[in-house]
């Protein structure tokens, strides 16, 4: 893939594009401990949510409080056609605080590097390096969606059976279920890492971003909605889950998307901003 | 006024006559001239390319001023690297030379001034980026990933074939440790990764910030001979060290930088052709050291005495045989004589400051304000 998206000049210069950096953070993101622990991570969340939905509608209590994080699908959800992925959208903020930390990690790294010195130096063009970065991370993270996706189609129908139901509604609408699911929760990710992104380039550092990013949406957050509660539904949080689960009461689906695209605007704004304008001093 | 004037004000934008004038040669039209800042004086003239009117450096900066809040890193610099051959970027620390090469690859911005690299501004540094690579400081990898993907990372940053990526590694010797992860890496093996980082543009400028840190002696030699090899291709390389002897040995033309400022820009053998060089002598029986002394004294020579009590005689090397005939002429005999020429780090050292305590003097003095009375180097005229 190399080189066949540089452009020559005239004078024989290699005029490299964003595809070239796109490329190139691809293959800065093989590093075994992005990918094992992004996709172990993932793979990790999805067993996790699947087991314990299914235990708890097992046990006959009704579901938890939603807290920050999750929020739990009722007996009803998981048997109906949705089901087989109703653990997708239950836990978008534990797969979305995952997506954050490594899109902030795989930021902040090239600071604590120093790598951002050899970038700049090679692609003065910094918005191409930004919006190159964030291009692959979010090729990065439709594949964990991807993962995630077919780590619940497998446990989902085990932890059914292990729980003694049998789901007969699943599968007769498979198609739509889980092309929407997998949308879904791919755009709510994209915000989680596109806000992950932003923190890190604004911080320069993965500790604070990750801090920041997952103190927000588990305290904060809660703690505005509960003082504020007409503002809670436009809320990062709320909007992200709301864009997980295909909208809810309080904000529809179309609303939670053009607020989700606001959100990763804004953010990405921010980042390109202080990135181009900023000196490299790491 | 004289030409060679107007160049000292260019290059020192205000000398106010404490640079004696009288020293500024008159035919001093496109060179680059040193000044003494301790002495307040001009000290010689070199050849250069310095303000001729037409560029022929491939790095030109022109009043370059760098500020971080109130500390000056690069102070009103103006000058010109020759195209080809290698230049040695050199100065104490915090001297500005980080900051002036940052600068030009386009990772900081200037205060004021300007300044261009390949005939391009660096306020586009997209246009030259192509021709120009770079190790900033200490080499920049992801730990996790072998030096290969490292390379072919960058390789595909810059639109480059991976081939570059066999060549650089072959280059610089890391063949057959390239899939080792960089976490493994001694820092000798590192410092080549960032040299072959810098090399996979196949630039036609090479920025190396001290590329031998960490390198056995071997590969010391190895990376000097790249450099010589590079420079006599044609390519420009600029190499920032505090090794001078390294420096001396494989640099053509020098800059030297303190605080900012620059203190001498120019061929390196016009600089160690004013290298001081001295006799030092030893009578057989230190019984005749006075007698010695009042030979030579005799014979027309300035003696000093160093701090053992050895005597010293302020002579170019070739005298050495005939301080020895008027030793004998005289009736003593030397025991010991030792014809010596200071190298570039003593002239460093003479020009910079030899020790933290002189450095911070200087730095005191240069920025002090200029209406203090006690100001009287160029520095504080600034």
């Amino acid at each position: 893939m190399s080189g066949r998206h540089a452009v020559a000049d005239r004078m024989g210069n290699h005029r490299p594009g964003l595809l070239n950096v796109v490329s190139s953070e691809l293959l800065r993101l093989r590093r075994r401990g992005i990918a094992l622990g992004w996709l172990g991570l993932t793979t990790a969340m999805a067993v996790l949510i699947n087991v314990v939905m299914f235990q708890i509608v097992k046990n006959g209590s009704p579901p938890p409080l939603n807290g920050p994080g999750i929020n739990f699908p009722t007996a009803t959800t998981l048997l109906s056609d949705k089901g087989i992925v109703a653990g997708l959208p239950a836990a978008s903020s534990m797969f979305g605080v995952v997506a954050l930390s490594f899109w902030a990690l795989a930021t902040s790294t090239d600071y604590s590097t120093g790598l951002v010195r050899v970038l700049v130096s090679a692609q003065p063009r910094r918005w191409r390096l930004v919006m190159g970065k964030w291009m692959a991370l979010a090729l990065a993270t439709a594949l964990t969606t991807v993962v995630a996706l077919v780590v619940s189609l497998m446990v989902a129908p085990i932890a059914a059976r292990a729980a003694g139901f049998t789901p007969t509604a699943w599968g007769t609408n498979l198609g739509p279920d889980l092309a929407s699911a997998t949308v879904n929760l791919f755009c709510a990710l994209l915000v989680w890492g596109t806000i992950g992104l932003a923190l890190a380039t604004l911080t320069r550092s993965s500790g604070i971003a990750i801090g920041v990013g997952i103190g927000y949406v588990l305290l904060l957050e809660t703690v505005i909605k509960a003082a504020v509660s007409s503002a809670g539904r436009w809320l990062p949080g709320t909007t992200i889950a709301a864009l997980a689960n295909g909208g809810t009461p309080d904000l529809t689906y179309g609303r939670a998307l053009a607020l989700g695209l606001v959100y990763v605007v804004v953010a990405l704004g921010a980042a390109l901003v202080v990135f181009t304008r900023r000196d490299v001093t790491d | 006024m004289p030409s060679g004037q107007c160049q000292l004000e260019e290059l020192f934008p205000d000398p106010t006559g404490r640079a004696q004038q009288e020293d500024i040669h008159a035919n001093t039209i496109g060179k680059t001239v040193v000044i003494d800042v301790e002495a307040n004086r001009l000290v010689m003239c070199v050849s250069a390319h310095l303000h001729t009117g037409m560029s022929m450096g491939v790095i030109r900066t022109d009043r370059l001023t760098r500020r971080f809040g109130d500390l000056v890193a690069v102070d009103d610099l103006s000058v010109e690297v020759p195209r080809g051959g290698v230049t040695g970027l050199v100065g104490p620390n915090g001297s500005g030379k980080s900051t002036l090469i940052r600068m030009l690859l386009g990772l900081i911005r200037p205060s004021s001034g300007t300044a261009d690299v390949l005939g391009h501004p660096i306020s586009r540094p997209e246009v030259y980026a192509s021709q120009v690579g770079a190790l900033v400081e200490a080499p920049a990898f992801v730990p996790g990933l072998s030096a290969r993907a490292n390379l072919r990372s960058l390789a595909r940053l810059r639109g480059l074939p991976d081939v570059r990526v066999e060549d650089v590694l072959m280059t610089v010797g890391l063949m057959g440790r390239e899939q080792e992860p960089v976490k493994r890496f001694s820092l000798g093996m590192k410092q080549r990764l960032g040299i072959a980082a810098a090399m996979l543009p196949d630039p036609q400028v090479l920025v190396l910030d001290e590329p031998t840190n960490g390198l056995d002696p071997a590969g010391i030699v190895e990376i000097r001979g790249l450099l010589q090899r590079l420079g006599e291709s044609g390519r420009s390389v600029i190499v920032s060290s505090h090794l001078l002897a390294e420096i001396q040995s494989v640099c053509d033309h020098l800059l030297v930088l303190r605080f900012g400022v620059l203190m001498y820009a120019g061929p390196m053998a016009d600089l160690l052709q004013r290298a001081e060089s001295h006799i030092d002598v030893q009578p057989e029986f230190d019984s005749d050291l006075e007698r010695l002394h009042q030979v030579l004294v005799d014979a027309g020579w300035t003696v000093t005495t160093d701090s053992s009590g050895q005597l010293r005689v302020l002579a170019p090397l070739a005298a050495a045989a005939q301080v020895n005939r008027d030793a004998g002429s005289g009736g003593v005999t030397l025991r010991a004589i030792h014809a010596r020429q200071d190298d570039l780090e003593r002239i460093f050292l003479e020009m910079t400051g030899t020790n933290d305590d002189e450095l911070a003097a200087s730095r005191a003095a240069a920025l002090r304000p200029p209406h203090d009375p006690g100001a009287t180097s160029n520095e504080a005229d600034r």
